[in-house]
């Protein structure tokens, strides 16, 4: 066990030092901070006498049509309720994960094919300490993505003159947790798949899977649809992240902070429980394509 | 040729007048509800099509079963139903299955309900059977009352006027004549001008009618309606939600803007900010709000609307009576603003435009309050300020802290260009290292 953990380190220090001396990294940062600019810049500027009058810019005004459109008009108000923050977050944070998870699927997959991986295991280390190692790569970079946005936002509060309220640092919290278990899902991608693309391509899939059934079940709709979704959803939520995650914040809506503690627990015990599966897959099937 | 042209525009006009889409009237049976919605009673129809139907649990719903036609209007985008053509209501019972009832069986009773005057604006009473055509005599009464003493005022109006006038005529006469006036404006002095009668009834009760009464918990139930011959009238079985609210008493806000006060949004989200640009003042009406899940409301309100199952919102029961609003300024400083009226003034000129200014009953004689509301001053100087509300007794209430950011653009925000930049530069750098290691070794 110990010297998995020593070899989990050391592949994980390694790992963290690739991504830094690679461009995309940087990239993934700068376009999650322009968007999160853009969107704040742009709830400035809808800001009149009587409030937030999306009217006034269309890049707004074309977002809150949608939301409203998909969601209803309740969830817009609550969204923007505190200020621009809660939805900046999200939009900010979604392409540095989808990044960090799809690069991580790439790589093992890559790597896998070339025999690296094959080669290490012959060594001091073997593939379930690749893959953690994987795995705490990412989760320090999810960890620094965010404080990275927080002091951006923090900033961007400080100069505009608005809140970063506490429904935004409870999703910051929840984040966290949203995240580790995609990585998870991105482990079990590539340890099924025999390469790159097909390990991508299977991540997206779940991914997407997850993201269509809640944005189903919370999308307004009538009464067939509604009944629809909502059994599809009950019978997919136990394996999704997201399902965890809403649980969160709706407990949070509530005022609810055992709840939310639980969400967050879950979360957790949903990704020990992917990476444990994967350990087992990986005995199985080994690291040789 | 001309003609032809003519005539084939006419014949394609006429034709488009024809075609025109007109929508389809389906005749159906429908649930007529009218669902007690946390303030006041709402109306809705259930269609045949429609599987479920919503209420609120422990109040009294009003249901009854009828045959009507039924279309889509495409300008509104909702159902309609077209009473006038087609109405029939039928007797019979409604047979109720749930978990927490077991079978249930409802007959039709007569019945009234009013909203009684009072400081809160829900007050609801709700009657049925003798006691509803007892509280519907009494109204009527009153209503009767009240239009004689209308009459009487009237009366009493015309034949002082007439009066007013022949003595303004005799006056004017005896001026004219020279003749002493003060006889006539001894009389003119004791003349009294006949007062308005104060004794209109100050709630409306409604018609006594015949309707199913749904008072049931919390629960999912089935529905089902049978007539006179003992046979379930197709189309009739539905789905009940009766649901019950998440939270109570929470504290919202009307706020008003000085320069669009016909537009007030709502703050109903606590600890939610209000963002101002702060050109003008706001004027502020707290009230009391419930939470309910969002699609369940909307479809109590209006069976074929939409929404979203998995959001609970507020919604506003009544105002906060005789309630205080404590201003705490950014330096710790507080005052406790009070509730005024006030009056909306047109600006003089071509603008067009208009201001709204303390009620001065001597001033606008005549005339009641535009608003009744609590002034809270703004300035582009103030960057925010908080408040909170206190009820008659001075108690603060949970729920109704807010606060209020001034926005004024700022010149600084290149400094978040450059943050959201600072990434790529540090890429540069980077690269630039590692390219130069890489050929040095």
């Amino acid at each position: 066990m110990n010297y998995r953990i020593n070899a989990t380190r050391a592949i994980a220090k390694r790992k963290i030092f690739e991504t830094l001396i690679s461009p995309g990294f940087y990239i993934a940062i700068s376009i999650g901070l322009f968007l999160g600019y853009f969107l704040i810049n742009g709830f400035v500027s809808s800001i009149d006498s009587s409030g937030l009058n999306y009217s006034l810019n269309s890049v707004y005004e074309l977002i809150a049509r949608f939301l409203s459109g998909t969601f209803g008009e309740t969830f817009v108000v609550k969204l923007f309720s505190e200020g621009p923050f809660l939805f900046a977050l999200y939009v900010s944070f979604i392409p540095f994960l989808f990044y960090l998870a799809i690069s991580s699927v790439f790589k093992f997959g890559f790597e896998k094919k070339v025999g690296a991986i094959e080669l290490i295991a012959y060594g001091p280390a073997d593939g379930t300490a690749y893959v953690l190692a994987s795995f705490v790569k990412d989760f320090f970079f999810t960890v620094i993505y965010l404080l990275i946005l927080l002091v951006f936002f923090f900033v961007s509060a400080l100069i505009n003159n608005l809140v970063l309220g506490p429904m935004f640092f409870y999703s910051l919290l929840l984040i966290i947790f949203l995240s580790i278990a995609f990585f998870a899902y991105g482990i079990i991608a590539s340890i099924l798949t025999d390469n790159a693309a097909s390990g991508i391509a299977l991540f997206l899939g779940i991914a997407l899977f997850f993201i269509i059934v809640k944005m189903g079940s919370f999308a307004i709709v009538s009464g067939y649809v509604v009944s629809l979704s909502n059994v599809f959803a009950w019978i997919v939520k136990w394996f999704s992240p997201l399902f965890y995650w809403s649980l969160g914040l709706s407990a949070i809506g509530y005022g609810n902070v055992g709840l939310y503690l639980i969400s967050m627990l879950l979360n957790i015990l949903l990704t020990v429980a992917l990476l444990i599966i994967s350990h087992f897959v990986l005995k199985v099937r080994g690291v040789r394509v | 040729m001309k003609r032809v042209v003519v005539f084939l525009v006419l014949i394609g006009f006429l034709g488009g007048i024809a075609f025109s889409d007109v929508p389809v009237r389906k005749e159906e049976l429908i649930y007529s509800i009218l669902a007690f919605a946390g303030k006041e009673y709402s109306g809705t129809f259930c269609r045949q099509d429609a599987d479920t139907i919503y209420l609120m649990a422990n109040v009294d719903n009003f249901l009854t079963v009828r045959k009507t036609l039924v279309y889509f209007w495409p300008i509104t985008q909702d159902w309609k139903v077209d009473t006038d053509a087609l109405n029939k209501p039928f007797e019979g019972t409604i047979v109720i299955t749930g978990k927490k009832i077991g079978e249930k069986k409802l007959k039709q009773v007569r019945y009234t309900y009013y909203n009684a005057p009072g400081e809160y604006e829900v007050n609801w009473k709700v009657f049925t059977g003798d006691a509803a055509d007892r509280e519907w005599k009494k109204y009527s009464k009153m209503v009767d009352a009240y239009w004689n003493a209308v009459e009487k005022y009237y009366q009493a109006k015309a034949k002082y006027e007439a009066e007013l006038n022949k003595l303004t005529m005799e006056i004017t006469k005896a001026r004219k004549a020279g003749k002493d006036t003060k006889h006539y404006l001894k009389i003119l002095n004791s003349l009294k001008e006949p007062k308005e009668p104060t004794n209109r009834p100050k709630y409306y009760v409604k018609p006594v009618e015949k309707a199913f009464i749904f008072n049931l918990p919390i629960g999912v139930y089935r529905i089902k309606f049978i007539n006179k011959d003992g046979k379930i009238m197709e189309g009739s079985e539905k789905k009940l939600v009766v649901f019950g609210k998440r939270r109570s008493n929470g504290i919202g806000y009307d706020v008003i803007p000085g320069d669009k006060w016909t537009r007030p949004v709502q703050s109903k989200t606590p600890a939610s900010v209000l963002y101002i640009d702060g050109t003008t003042d706001l004027y502020l009406r707290p009230f009391y709000q419930d939470e309910f899940n969002d699609l369940y409301y909307n479809k109590m309100i209006k069976n074929d609307s939409k929404g979203n199952p998995n959001i609970i919102k507020w919604v506003r029961i009544q105002q906060v009576p005789k309630a205080r609003v404590e201003l705490i300024k950014k330096d710790g400083s507080s005052v406790v603003v009070l509730e005024k009226p006030y009056y909306v003034e047109q600006t003089k000129g071509s603008s067009l435009g208009y201001r709204i200014v303390p009620f001065d009953p001597k001033k606008y004689e005549g005339r009641s309050p535009s608003l009744r509301a609590f002034h809270i001053p703004i300035s582009r100087n103030i960057k925010y300020m908080k408040f909170r509300l206190q009820d008659k007794n001075g108690k603060y209430l949970k729920g109704s802290d807010r606060q209020i950011r001034i926005i004024v653009k700022s010149n600084l925000s290149f400094i978040l260009f450059i943050l959201a930049l600072l990434p790529i530069g540090i890429m540069f750098l980077v690269l630039a290292v590692r390219s130069r290691k890489y050929y040095a070794g």
